[in-house]
């Protein structure tokens, strides 16, 4: 029975496993319990404490019940505390009110009394002070209390006394400020000036201080033009003087508005000097219009005018009838002194917006009245004479400056001449120098539209005057020895009929030419050149220019551009013109020459022929000699431009004397080789890519270099190694076709 | 910056008070400010109108009318496109100076200008000028004609937009180089193509 051994074996030992654990937890209760046991005594302890508080608590609960109604007592006595404080403050501000009216009417009595002993001891500041407390009283008020008062009677009296006193104080006040004026005596005018507001007579005192500096501005302005008419002619600044006037007229003024601008705002408060300025502009505009008109006759501007409406008229008529034409040198200093005039009136009228504006922004605190206020001044100087007179002198300026500019860059191009160290002539220079000089002018007029209108201008002579000169000396055209022999006397008939040329002058009306093509180019650099310094110059004379502004200035300028692209078109026009009288009749015998040559070489031929002179070292030669001579006289542009040209018609020529010829591989592989060195020889010789011009050239060498007709396949195709072809599948066959050892029908199979 | 395909300068001329100003508001912004002051030199606004899928920008020169600024407001003739030669339908004497304008325009503005006349203020009920007449002018003069109304808004976009209209043909016709010679005014021929284009404006 081993097997039930075992399992008592087992047993066994499951029953001692189970007692350990029932051991284990036997421990683990009487440890919990020693531990509750042990807390017993606190609880107790706590709970005894408890008892003992419980009726305490009903105690405090009784005494909160309490604290709520005595703070409710509280809360009820405090509001009915503000309820008096409230109308303890009402009455305060009653009683306050009440003191103030009997102030008012003590001092009233006061003043009544005072005011009379002040106007009989001549005491008017003590007499306005009074009138003043007076104006400050409540005027309805006042008459509120003499009826409550019980002696009626004498407030009304007080009243009247010291209306009466008021009057009689504003004509005194009045009166005495216009006989100090009379008397010169400064120090009354300051007296009363000051006194006026006190009155509440703050329009009549500014009026009449202001009619009274009218009147010192009136007499300083006549004294300076009296000086300005009787002075020499040959005083230095005569020449300026009329503008030294005006100088001194805004300077004055300026001075005047400085000086008393203080004055007026401490006495009368801000928002003030806008009446006190539209005085003083009045006295500005009849002077203004003095000097102008002095002005106008010292230097016979009417009949100026008319002379120039009358050149100009003629010139548009018939370049006939140039007497009496005014010299543009004459009217230099001229028109410098407008701008000089102009800039000072447009400085004056900034000052005095300036100043006002800055006025009424403090002064009147609406915005409302504000805006209105800025604008009935902003339009009162619009319409001032001063305003016209600006715009009568920016038209005389702008009418004179167009015909100094057009007159001179006449004289400029009649004067042009060639300095044989120079690419291009003299009258590029002096135009471009005009051109700058009359738009830095402009720019000191201080007028945008002044210097739009002169900028447009500039555009207008450049664009047709100037241009038309450059075209028409290239429309002579470019004499070449290679000329039948009618064309070459035509050119010369014409150039002796200019008298420009003595006959037989071919290298002279060469370099008018190439000088003129020349001066094409410089001119596109200078008027980039001229915009960009333009633009600056004018951003930093006028930093205020709105977007708007900006706009129109960038528009004008603009103009500009176009002159360029039509010296662009100019430049075009004569390089056709040199490929058709230089170019074409030389190039092409020279590329001809291929026709004389077989090119059917066998090995030895091939030996020889590259032994001697080939095609194209040839044609090479006499290219580097055309272009020598061309080098150094074209400027850099130009010359590129020619020998793009160059480039074009050689390479279409060659084309036409392939087409004519034929080849076997060898020849293929020369003419390969040739195609290469020519474009070498021209990508050496200018800036420009001319890799574009030879791609039709290269491609047909590739094609009469092939090995055998297949090999085309890699070349054509959609294949990496595949070229972007310039010639279409017929043309590339028809060049196949040269090739004398290409099989006809193997060409024609090819399917491309 | 700006996408557009076309770029056309337009300037108004006329005696001052036509209404220039006006109608360059009318059509710029939408606006008729009434009891404005005389313009100063030169106003400029620019407004992008859609033509035939076409975005063309025009740069309208609003001159002043007034004598004193005439040396200014020439200056702009010479690169005008188009040029808009108003005046006021109740006014007799600015439609008497429109021939000095036109001699003002032969003198300084491009041959090819696109011109056009416009009576202006046709809301007015004390009418001085009747249509016909105008248009009679216009026809005589090569111009295009319409009568508008800026206050009411009448026939300010058709004119913009037609001169736009009439500007991008013409810039095109211009891609294809063709010689047409320079037509004169008293050329009986060319003005019957003219009048028929001004038939069409109305």
């Amino acid at each position: 029975m081993p097997a039930k051994e075992k399992s008592l074996e087992e047993m066994q030992e499951d029953i001692l496993a189970q007692l350990q654990q029932l051991k284990i937890e036997e421990e683990l209760l009487q440890d919990e319990m020693n531990n509750i046991l042990t807390q017993a005594p606190f609880l107790n302890e706590k709970i005894k404490n408890l008892k003992k508080l419980l009726p305490s608590l009903k105690i405090i609960e009784n005494e909160a019940v309490d604290l709520v109604h005595t703070i409710n007592d509280i809360s009820e006595s405090s509001e009915q505390i503000s309820g008096k404080i409230r109308a303890l403050d009402s009455a305060r501000s009653r009683v306050d009110e009440c003191q103030g009216r009997v102030c008012d009417l003590i001092d009233l009595e006061i003043c009544s009394q005072g005011v009379q002993t002040a106007i009989l001891d001549a005491d008017y500041e003590k007499g306005a002070a009074h009138v003043h407390r007076f104006l400050s009283m409540d005027q309805f008020l006042l008459q509120k209390t003499a009826t409550d008062v019980e002696n009626v009677s004498n407030t009304l009296k007080s009243v009247r006394t010291l209306e009466d006193a008021a009057s009689q104080l504003r004509s005194i006040v009045e009166h005495k400020f216009t006989e100090a004026v009379r008397n010169e005596d400064l120090v009354s005018i300051e007296r009363f000036f000051k006194i006026f507001p006190l009155l509440g007579m703050h329009d009549v005192g500014i009026k009449e201080f202001c009619m009274y500096l009218r009147g010192k501005v009136a007499f300083a302005a006549e004294k300076n033009l009296k000086t300005a008419i009787t002075t020499p002619l040959s005083d230095k600044r005569q020449s300026v003087i009329f503008a030294d006037t005006l100088t001194l007229l805004f300077e004055g003024l300026a001075k005047v508005v400085d000086v008393h601008q203080p004055l007026v705002e401490t006495y009368y408060g801000p928002g003030r000097l806008f009446t006190a300025v539209n005085i003083l502009q009045k006295e500005c505009d009849i002077q203004v219009r003095r000097i102008f008109n002095e002005w106008m006759k010292s230097r016979q501007i009417t009949t100026k005018m008319q002379q120039i409406n009358e050149t100009n008229k003629m010139s548009a008529n018939s370049s006939f009838g140039k007497l009496e034409r005014i010299d543009p040198k004459d009217l230099d200093i001229l028109i410098g002194e407008i701008t000089l005039m102009h800039y000072r009136s447009e400085l004056y009228v900034r000052f005095i917006h300036r100043k006002v504006l800055a006025d009424i922004d403090v002064g009147i605190p609406d915005v409302k009245n504000r805006d209105d206020a800025m604008n009935s001044f902003s339009n009162s100087m619009k319409c001032s004479e001063l305003a016209q007179l600006k715009h009568e002198l920016l038209s005389h300026y702008l009418r004179l400056e167009q015909y100094f500019m057009e007159e001179s860059i006449n004289k400029a191009v009649a004067m042009d001449f060639v300095d044989s160290a120079q690419q291009t002539s003299s009258m590029v220079d002096d135009t471009f120098f005009i051109v700058k000089k009359c738009i830095r002018r402009s720019i000191s007029t201080g007028n945008l539209d002044g210097i739009c209108a002169i900028i447009n201008t500039a555009c207008g002579v450049l664009e047709n005057d100037f241009c038309d000169v450059l075209r028409s000396k290239l429309k002579q055209g470019y004499p070449s020895g290679y000329l039948d022999l009618t064309q070459a006397y035509n050119v010369l008939q014409s150039s002796i009929q200019q008298g420009r040329l003595q006959s037989g002058d071919t290298e002279q009306s060469r370099t008018a030419f190439i000088v003129a093509l020349n001066n094409a180019d410089s001119c596109t650099e200078y008027v980039d050149a001229l915009c960009e310094s333009v633009l600056k110059e004018i951003e930093q004379a006028l930093p205020g220019m709105n977007a708007n502004e900006h706009g129109k200035l960038e528009s004008c300028l603009s103009g500009l551009s176009s002159v360029t692209s039509n010296l662009k078109d100019i430049i075009d026009y004569g390089i056709q013109q040199l490929r058709s009288s230089v170019i074409k009749p030389r190039v092409n015998p020279w590329v001809d020459a291929f026709l004389n040559i077989s090119h059917q070489f066998t090995e030895e031929e091939l030996s020889v022929y590259e032994a001697g002179e080939t095609f194209v070292q040839t044609l090479i030669m006499n290219l580097e000699s055309l272009l020598s001579s061309f080098r150094d006289v074209l400027t850099e542009s130009n010359f590129d431009a020619f020998v793009s040209a160059l480039t074009t018609e050689v390479t279409q020529r060659l084309e036409k004397v392939i087409l004519k010829s034929s080849f076997n591989g060898l020849g293929g592989l020369i003419l390969d080789k040739e195609v290469r060195s020519l474009a070498s020889y021209i990508t050496a010789a200018t800036s420009w890519s001319v890799r574009d011009k030879f791609a039709r050239l290269t491609q047909i060498a590739t094609v009469l270099n092939l090995e055998q007709v297949s090999e085309i396949t890699d070349y054509w195709g959609s294949h990496d190694g595949a070229l972007t072809w310039r010639l279409t599948p017929s043309e590339l066959k028809s060049f196949m076709l040269l090739r004398t050892d290409f099989k006809s029908e193997d060409v024609k199979r090819l399917k491309l | 910056m700006d996408d557009y395909k076309f770029l056309f300068k337009v300037v108004l001329v006329g005696n001052a008070g036509v209404g220039k100003t006006c109608l360059v508001r009318r059509f710029t912004q939408g606006l008729f400010p009434p009891g404005q002051g005389a313009t100063i030199g030169v106003d400029f606004m620019i407004k992008t109108v859609e033509v035939e899928n076409e975005k063309v920008k025009l740069q309208i020169w609003d001159t002043a009318g007034q004598e004193r600024f005439r040396s200014i407001t020439q200056s702009y003739y010479r690169s005008a496109h188009a040029l808009i030669l108003v005046y006021d339908i109740s006014c007799q004497p600015t439609f008497d100076c429109l021939p000095d304008w036109l001699r003002e325009i032969e003198e300084y503005a491009s041959t090819k200008v696109l011109r056009v006349l416009v009576g202006n203020k046709i809301d007015r009920e004390d009418r001085e000028i009747p249509t016909h007449v105008g248009e009679e002018f216009a026809e005589r003069n090569n111009m295009y004609f319409l009568e508008t109304s800026a206050k009411e808004a009448e026939n300010v976009e058709t004119l913009f937009i037609q001169i736009a209209s009439d500007l991008i043909k013409q810039a095109r016709n211009r891609d294809v180089p063709k010689y047409d010679g320079i037509t004169s005014i008293d050329d009986r021929t060319t003005s019957v193509g003219e009048t028929n284009c001004c038939s069409k404006i109305q």
